[in-house]
């Protein structure tokens, strides 16, 4: 194989990046409707993940994870970034009471159970996002982790946690 | 094997209606970022992945071609180098004199130098090391030197000549009429360069002199003891005055061949030639290895410089490197800490 065929093999093209955008777009958003925990500003990170990724698409290097994974860690920097901003906005303006979301229905997906829904707007956002990656996208527990910044071991644990704590909220609501 | 079958059996109900409602974007955010424009392409992209290995080549270019020009201009040429190598010993010895300029400089340094005195006994003795151009130069001259003597009317006391591989020299000791002193000397420094040259005059006419008129008077005493012995004496006064005699006599024969001596060394000078042809220069390395080895030093210098940067910043390196791994731990337990809280 000739160097220049080795490195168009490497190096990705802005139509790469259109049918990565494409193919992703679902896993990206839904990934950031756990994280948040709110559509809109899902959206608007879902749109900004995907501006961000445009910009550095040269820099994306397949031999380094799959585009999904890649743009996972991009949305979960992005709604870092975002989370951060919000807390100093909200510290700034002493809003942080009013300003938390009330639970809305069919935040997380069409047709889950109210019970499940509100089990998981009581997850907080480390643990909604394991359960994201792992259960709603089929991540497998590898990437999963490098998405996360963490290992295999602690990802496996992480999201066992988190299972446990949706199963306990979900049961205690219908118990209620 | 899908995650959702890893998931514990308990979950499994709750995995799979979690998976089953997933989000799905809705066709407005579809189209907004489908309308996304791609970035105006950047003349030029600051990528720390290529800009380090690029920097670290271009350092090692840049070194390689600093040495490699040194080399080139620093290495003196071939003919220079030789011309230094054969100077150097000649240097040491003394100062050398062309031999054009030697063969003029001869008759001028030795009229300049010491001359037999006329018409007074001394004694001369001259030590003369001269340099020829090479092994044949070596074996004329001292051919010439060995005729030009015998022609003289002087006579070779004793000759050495040796020529091996890498230097050869003859050494001769020379009797030459001290009349044919100057011109004997002036021949031998035109042989080629004269390295060395050393003359001694000692005054022999006084001990002559002192000789002759001791000689004299010992001589008017054995005359007046033959004169008394030729009278009537006791037997006693003539076994004295016939010792006397003898002891006289044989002190007129001692000093008479002592003076004898003295005027035949006087008459004869004394020469030490020495001839030798010049070393071989040292076989000079080639313009290329010169050039390699004055890259080497240049290279060897970059190195050390390189080290003592190293020693010098290593320490303020791993401390930037310490800094930049906790920073990013910091920042990873606090990004922990914001999601925990959302």
């Amino acid at each position: 194989m000739t160097l220049r065929r080795r490195i168009s093999a490497v190096k990705p093209s802005a139509q790469d990046f259109a049918e990565a955008a494409e193919r992703h777009l679902d896993d990206v958003h839904a990934f950031l409707v756990y994280l948040t925990g709110d559509r809109n500003v899902a959206e608007d990170l879902t749109a900004e993940t995907f501006a961000r990724a445009l910009e550095r698409w040269r820099r994306y290097d397949p031999r380094r994870g799959s585009a999904r994974t890649w743009l996972c860690q991009l949305a979960r920097s992005t709604a870092i970034d975002h989370f951060r901003a919000e807390e100093r906005r909200r510290r700034r303006e002493g809003r942080w009471a009013l300003d938390t979301p009330a639970s809305e229905e069919g935040v997380f997906g069409e047709g889950l159970s109210p019970e499940l829904e509100r089990a998981l707007s009581r997850l907080s956002a480390s643990e909604r996002e394991v359960v994201a990656l792992r259960i709603v996208l089929e991540l497998d527990g590898e990437s999963a982790a490098r998405v996360l910044g963490i290992s295999a071991t602690a990802c496996s644990t992480r999201l066992s946690r988190a299972l446990q704590k949706l199963e306990r909220e979900v049961s205690a609501d219908v118990a209620a | 094997m899908s995650p959702l079958e890893l998931v514990d059996d308990r979950f499994g109900e709750l995995a799979r209606e979690l998976h089953a409602a997933r989000p799905v974007a809705p066709e407005g955010l579809r189209e907004r970022v489908r309308a996304l424009a791609p970035p105006a392409p950047r003349r030029f992209e600051l990528n720390l992945r290529m800009l380090v290995p690029a920097a670290g080549l271009a350092a090692i270019a840049v070194s390689l071609a600093v040495a490699g020009g040194i080399g080139v201009l620093h290495s003196p040429k071939s003919t220079e180098h030789g011309t230094i190598q054969a100077r150097r010993p000649v240097a040491r010895l003394a100062a050398p004199v062309p031999q054009a300029e030697s063969k003029a400089l001869g008759q001028r340094v030795f009229g300049a130098t010491l001359a037999p005195a006329a018409g007074r006994l001394q004694q001369y003795d001259a030590n003369l090391t001269v340099r020829v151009d090479n092994r044949d130069d070596l074996s004329k001259t001292t051919q010439d030197a060995l005729r030009f003597t015998r022609r003289l009317g002087g006579f070779v006391v004793w000759a050495r000549y040796a020529a091996p591989s890498d230097r050869g020299a003859s050494e001769l000791a020379l009797r030459v009429p001290v009349d044919h002193v100057q011109q004997a000397i002036a021949h031998f420094s035109a042989y080629g360069t004269l390295v060395s040259q050393r003359i001694v005059l000692k005054d022999l006419q006084q001990r002559v002199d002192g000789l002759t008129a001791r000689i004299s008077r010992l001589r008017a005493e054995v005359a007046a003891l033959k004169e008394q012995l030729g009278r009537v004496l006791t037997p006693e006064r003539r076994a004295l005055l016939e010792q006397r005699l003898q002891r006289d006599q044989a002190q007129v024969a001692l000093l008479t061949r002592s003076k004898a001596a003295s005027v035949r060394r006087a008459s004869m000078s004394r020469i030490a030639l020495t001839i030798a042809d010049r070393p071989k220069p040292a076989a000079a390395p080639g313009r290329l290895g010169r050039t390699l080895h004055e890259a080497g030093s240049v290279l060897a210098r970059e190195l050390e410089v390189l080290l003592y940067a190293l020693v010098v910043a290593g320490p303020l390196l791993l401390i930037g490197l310490a800094a930049m791994v906790a920073g990013r731990v910091a920042r990873r337990r606090s990004d922990e800490r914001l999601l925990e809280r959302s």
